[in-house]
């Protein structure tokens, strides 16, 4: 009887599982010592059957920890951690010890899908779509998420980590109480050219459309597809804002789109990363992690030459939201907490190369990601560049009727 | 024997053949799920292109012309027309290789004819986007293809990817079985002893083809022809990877429609109104289904 058995066999329905487990997890937090699943199952058990004999109104929370202090503002204070955790995310975005570390620190059983656009994960969410706990949206998915009142505001207690997040990302264009989500990581939208056929030395998003009509009839060069990408990047090289609903300054974006557009061979951000490593795309945009890894690909002919635009350009950021449904906000909020330790963003930076505003981990990073401005995009750029957001149905509407003529044009 | 007795009831199976009497109840599978997967999603999208928006992803359900009001725009009417105009040259690609290749299947292959068959089949099998995407590599201005072309002498810059030249490729290889296989049959059934009657009474071999063999084929060839059109009138994913994403088809502004701007109406109406401009064609392809009915048999 050395070894014993850890799988506890009860004899009930399956569906009370869950309920059982948090009943174990309750009696041995409050138990603080070590014991067996069937013994902590055993004394609660009891427990309950006591409170029940006595027929009087036992709150089965708050027995452990300091955590319930803030207990009637707080839904969520002091309620046990529950077993299981939903993540609907964009695939291979987290490193695979992420979710081991934090099964084993929290046993919580992990559920994840994956969606490949915010349409995606919106038309989901919008058919009525429930069950997940966490959704990673960018940041014009967060903006309208919050207007439809989709989103949970966040329990700031239950992810002390999050205090390490740079405050320039707490409070946001989209999300300006910072109650509904933390950043995940971010990103800008940059350019790259062959300095070998472009001579001419680009520095800002308008001096790369400029070159368009002259080198299009040279070699390939390429744009980001979508009109929430082309129109808002067209507003803000004119220096007008991304998100305007101007029916004037929309105008001006789309006659200097059309003045450009036989400059534009293609308009793709699917497949431009294998085209432009293999030297196909002579002037075009880009993602920095994308464009980070042109560069590298393009290392031994050192002819690919990527900028970051002097005036304005977007800066993007996927964040850590909790649905108003979720099923497991507690675990939902523990997830969190946890991606926000630092030693986990490191290990999480180095997996998808994207940055994590917690300077703690940036720190931590190896050198060549810390000081390569590609990756660690300097705030001197990022300070002036702005959010492209979904401010109505009707921006999103006119933007779309633009692309269209863009395309077709 | 009783010969002159037994003869009524032989003729009464005779009648019933005229009328089969098979339960009408055993196509209810059939039907039922026609009308949920088929004629269900038809209606939706008739409801979505009548309602209006209302925010973000949500409609509002009402009767409302609006968004047809709104096709009627020089913007929309253009990409309805460049469509077509693409979806035509396609099928006039599709009918110059398709067409000599049905012919010589069914005229000079005796042996071979059913192995010829399977290999026009054949690229069906696997799947489209791989196809399409392998065309991108034969394509490439770096690709063998490209070597192979300025190495002839031919041209000396070989530039089709991400033209309307390598759409119109990728169309017409994408939907060729398509258009072979009518027109095979039709010249399958056609009598060939009329070509020859023709060449024997002085006609040009040319002339023999142009009065004979292309007017007992065209209904075929037609059939073939608008079987291929109408496809590719609603393609997607051939204009985004082989035109670069710089070609708006119906299909492409649809799609921009109910996933980036989430403009359910919108896109329902689009398809309603390309469906109904498509029914024309339609109408036309069933007269010369019927008529080749007539003829062929």
């Amino acid at each position: 009887m050395t070894e014993r058995d850890p799988e506890l066999k009860i004899l009930a329905p399956i569906e009370t599982r869950p309920r059982l487990d948090r009943l174990e997890r309750l009696v041995r937090r409050s138990g603080g010592g070590r014991m067996t699943r069937a013994e902590a199952l055993g004394l609660g058990g009891l427990a309950l059957l006591a409170a029940a004999g006595c027929g009087g109104k036992t709150s089965t929370g708050g027995g452990g920890g300091g955590a319930s202090s803030s207990g009637a503002t707080d839904p969520l204070a002091g309620k046990p951690m529950e077993s299981n955790l939903v993540i609907y995310n964009w695939s291979q975005y987290d490193d695979p010890s992420t979710y081991k570390s934090f099964k084993t620190q929290n046993h919580v059983a992990i559920k994840e899908t994956y969606y490949s656009s915010n349409d995606e994960l919106l038309a989901k969410l919008q058919a009525g779509g429930t069950g997940y706990d966490i959704i990673v949206p960018s940041q014009n998915a967060v903006g309208e998420l919050v207007q439809l009142g989709s989103l949970m505001k966040l329990d700031k207690a239950l992810i002390p980590n999050a205090s390490g997040v740079e405050s320039s990302w707490v409070k946001t264009a989209y999300d300006p109480t910072g109650d509904y989500k933390v950043v995940k990581d971010f990103g800008v939208t940059m350019f790259f050219y062959n300095n070998k056929i472009v001579t001419e030395k680009p520095t800002t998003m308008k001096q790369f459309y400029d070159l368009l009509p002259k080198y299009g009839k040279v070699g390939r060069t390429n744009l980001m597809d979508g009109a929430e990408e082309v129109v808002p990047l067209a507003l803000m090289a004119l220096g007008l804002d991304p998100n305007t609903g101007d029916s004037a300054d929309l105008d001006k974006a789309k006659n200097f789109l059309l003045s450009i557009r036989n400059g534009v061979t293609t308009i793709d951000s699917s497949n431009y990363i294998n085209d432009a490593s293999a030297g196909k795309i002579i002037l075009g945009q880009g993602w920095n992690g994308d464009v980070r890894r042109i560069v590298s690909a393009r290392k031994k002919q050192g002819d690919i030459t990527a900028v970051l635009p002097q005036d304005t350009s977007e800066k993007w950021a996927d964040n850590w939201c909790i649905p108003a449904t979720a099923p497991d906000p507690v675990a939902a909020h523990a997830w969190i907490n946890h991606l926000c330790d630092p030693t986990v963003a490191v290990k999480e930076m180095e997996y998808h190369n994207y940055p994590i505003p917690i300077q703690a981990a940036l720190d931590q990073t190896p050198a060549e990601l810390k000081n390569d401005p590609l990756f660690n995009v300097p705030t001197s750029y990022t300070d002036h560049y702005k959010f492209i957001l979904n401010p109505s149905q009707e921006i999103v509407n006119a933007r779309t009727q633009i692309y269209t003529a863009f395309q077709s044009a | 024997m009783a010969t002159e007795t037994i003869q009524p009831p032989k003729r009464s199976p005779r009648r019933r053949s005229f009328a089969p009497r098979y339960p009408g109840w055993l196509t209810a599978p059939s039907l039922i799920y026609y009308m949920i997967f088929f004629l269900g999603p038809l209606a939706i999208l008739v409801v979505f292109s009548v309602a209006t928006q209302a925010g973000f992803g949500s409609v509002s359900y009402t009767f409302s012309t609006s968004q047809f009001q709104a096709l009627n725009d020089p913007l929309y009417i253009k990409v309805f027309r460049q469509t077509m105009l693409m979806a035509a040259g396609g099928t006039a690609l599709t009918i110059a290789i398709g067409y000599p290749v049905a012919y010589w299947m069914s005229r000079y292959l005796t042996r071979y004819k059913t192995l010829a068959l399977l290999l026009v089949i054949v690229p069906f099998w696997t799947s489209f986007l791989i196809r399409t995407y392998a065309l991108k590599i034969i394509l490439d201005p770096q690709g063998y293809l490209a070597h192979f072309v300025e190495w002839t002498g031919i041209s000396n810059q070989f530039n089709v990817l991400y033209t309307g030249k390598a759409v119109a490729i990728g169309l017409a290889y994408n939907y060729l079985p398509l258009l072979i296989l009518p027109v095979y049959a039709s010249l399958e059934r056609m009598d060939w002893k009329l070509v020859e009657a023709a060449t024997d009474l002085g006609a040009s071999p040319f002339k023999a083809f142009r009065q004979i063999t292309l007017p007992l084929t065209l209904p075929g060839l037609i059939t073939g022809a608008l079987l291929v059109f109408i496809p590719m009138c609603g393609e997607y994913v051939i204009p985004q990877l082989l035109g670069g994403g710089q070609f708006a088809f119906v299909g492409t502004v649809i799609g921009s429609n109910f996933l980036g701007a989430q403009n359910w109406p919108f896109g329902s109406a689009m398809a309603i109104a390309f469906m109904v401009l498509l029914s024309i064609f339609v109408v036309i392809y069933i007269a010369f289904a019927t008529r080749e009915e007539q003829f062929g048999a």
